[in-house]
């Protein structure tokens, strides 16, 4: 089969997007209660976090504003798995079905088709949340800010939401091996709330597990330090983008195996 | 010969929940992995403020009150909405309508087997790993009686105001934005993410007013009163019957109003 460029599938992605955005847009009540939903998770998450800090000044050698950081950081790179990657969960229901056998008979990429086929705009939400905290506590610290910080801040949030589109994969994937994968995706999912808080509050056991094994610490503090401690950074937030795009491949790899082996329901 | 019929709907309930053992275990495994964070994020936080004591609680008992409510929550947790909006979707509820049994009372009873298996597998390892990381901080007297009756209530209020936002699927036709509202606030507003001792002062009154502090917080309180005054355990429970009877009626009058309503297509 001859090789498409990213040029073919950037445009195959945009007819698709449409066709996916107008059948949204026909159920619009449920689009508006969604959304809102969606607003009242992040104020609630906000709030929680507020009345938290309200208590106590700082964690751990973070100030409030620098844990806002944290939190901002941690909502941006989780919207990409929101928006792009939300078929996920629809994936054993599919499979179940047998309707993923019509997947496998499209010329392009299977993993490719099947994520674009869905885009959540609820995620969008989320992401103005994001950067909206995120602009607050970066003038509250006192960042300075130019065209190289803002480079790196791009390159260190795209790498660090491949981290949980990569735990969301491999755990949607779970579901070609044990048909209801809904709880492990729930178990992954409730990763990201932990994202948020920096790793040297745990024990040496558990920053090593948060860091290698289940990679959150890599969602936000390991990339964030880059920018809100630029005179001590890690080695590890140096290597996240690398990691991040290990654990993407690896999780790609695990997905079109299971997809591969997958042989319908007989239907 | 009326208890027959329940209990029938429970022991089904039992065997269905038992096929899905896989789940049972990733559940007690996602529990474990929350209670590691809330335990070194509140030991860091405990340990940043100076004091060991702050708003009246000790780091012990913040603990045993978050991990006991994410315990208390994946117990309780029935999926009502998800089961009547589905319902309607589908049109099966035209069946379930139709059966000589109350609806409300036959999906209660139809989960009531997994409350059971719910309580064995998943909140009663975690109080015992809790109660053993925190040497014996629960008090084991007459305060484990009352929060038994204390928790009964509170799965009879948070059925009712599940059944509440259920019905207003028959409305919006919008089951995920719905749910995830109702998660949300239930969860803040009952002092699941928070402790409601944390909040300040004129959210502590206005939330000590709704029911939803009946839910989580009511029986973890007299869960953690070492030495419990009967008056104010009384109280406590006192006004947990008085919202659980006001849920109930409002539950069953909406029902009632909103039945007119449905519309079921084909069949």
């Amino acid at each position: 089969m001859k090789r498409k460029g990213i040029g073919f599938y950037l445009r195959i992605y945009r007819k698709i997007l449409a066709q996916d955005i107008k059948s949204k847009m026909s159920y619009r009540a449920d689009f508006i209660i969604s959304t809102i939903g969606m607003i009242c998770t992040n104020i609630s998450g906000f709030v929680g976090f507020w009345i938290m800090f309200r208590n106590f000044p700082s964690i751990n050698g973070w100030s409030y504003h620098e844990m806002l950081f944290l939190y901002g950081f941690s909502l941006i790179s989780l919207t990409p798995v929101q928006c792009l990657f939300d078929n996920n969960w629809s994936l054993r229901m599919y499979v179940y079905s047998g309707d993923f056998i019509k997947y496998c008979f499209r010329p392009i990429n299977l993993f490719f088709y099947y994520q674009s086929e869905v885009f959540d705009i609820k995620g969008l939400g989320q992401l103005a949340f994001g950067i909206g905290t995120l602009a607050y506590s970066w003038g509250k610290i006192g960042i300075g800010f130019s065209p190289l910080i803002l480079l790196k801040l791009i390159v260190f949030l795209i790498t660090a939401s491949l981290i949980m589109i990569a735990l969301q994969n491999a755990a949607a994937a779970t579901c070609f091996w044990i048909q209801n994968s809904f709880f492990v995706l729930d178990l992954v999912f409730r990763f990201k709330d932990y994202a948020k808080y920096p790793v040297t509050i745990f024990s040496p056991v558990f920053r090593f597990i948060f860091t290698f094994l289940m990679p959150i610490a890599f969602i936000a503090y390991y990339p964030s330090l880059v920018i809100l401690r630029p005179d001590e950074i890690p080695l590890l937030s140096w290597l996240s983008p690398v990691i991040g795009l290990i654990f993407f491949y690896i999780s790609y790899k695990i997905w079109m195996h299971g997809a591969m082996k997958y042989s319908g329901t007989g239907s | 010969m009326k208890l027959k019929k329940y209990i029938s709907l429970t022991r089904a309930g039992i065997m269905d929940s038992l096929q899905f053992r896989l789940a049972t275990f990733v559940m007690v495994i996602g529990n474990l992995l929350y209670l590691i964070v809330v335990y070194f994020l509140w030991k860091a936080i405990y340990a940043s403020s100076g004091t060991d004591i702050v708003n009246g609680m000790t780091f012990t008992d913040t603990l045993i009150y978050l991990v006991l409510a994410t315990a208390l929550f994946n117990f309780m947790e029935m999926y009502t909405v998800w089961e009547i909006g589905r319902a309607i979707q589908s049109g099966k509820i035209v069946l379930d309508l139709l059966k000589p049994m109350e609806y409300r009372k036959y999906l209660f009873w139809s989960y009531s087997g997994s409350f059971i298996t719910q309580f064995f597998f998943t909140f009663l390892p975690t109080f015992i790993v809790v109660s053993a990381v925190t040497h014996g901080a629960i008090h084991l007297g007459m305060n484990l009686l009352w929060f038994v009756i204390s928790v009964v209530i509170a799965v009879s209020i948070n059925y009712s105001i599940d059944f509440i936002v259920g019905t207003i699927c028959l409305y919006t036709e919008s089951i995920w934005g719905i749910n995830i509202m109702k998660q949300v606030v239930v969860l803040l507003l009952s002092g699941a993410t928070v402790p409601i001792a944390f909040f300040p002062e004129p959210l502590k009154t206005i939330v000590s007013r709704l029911p939803f502090q009946s839910i989580y917080n009511a029986p973890l309180t007299i869960l953690l009163e070492s030495s419990p005054d009967t008056k104010d355990v009384l109280c406590t429970i006192g006004i947990q019957l008085m919202w659980c009877i006001i849920m109930m009626i409002v539950s069953k009058l909406f029902w009632k109003i909103s039945l007119r309503q449905i519309t079921v297509n084909g069949g």
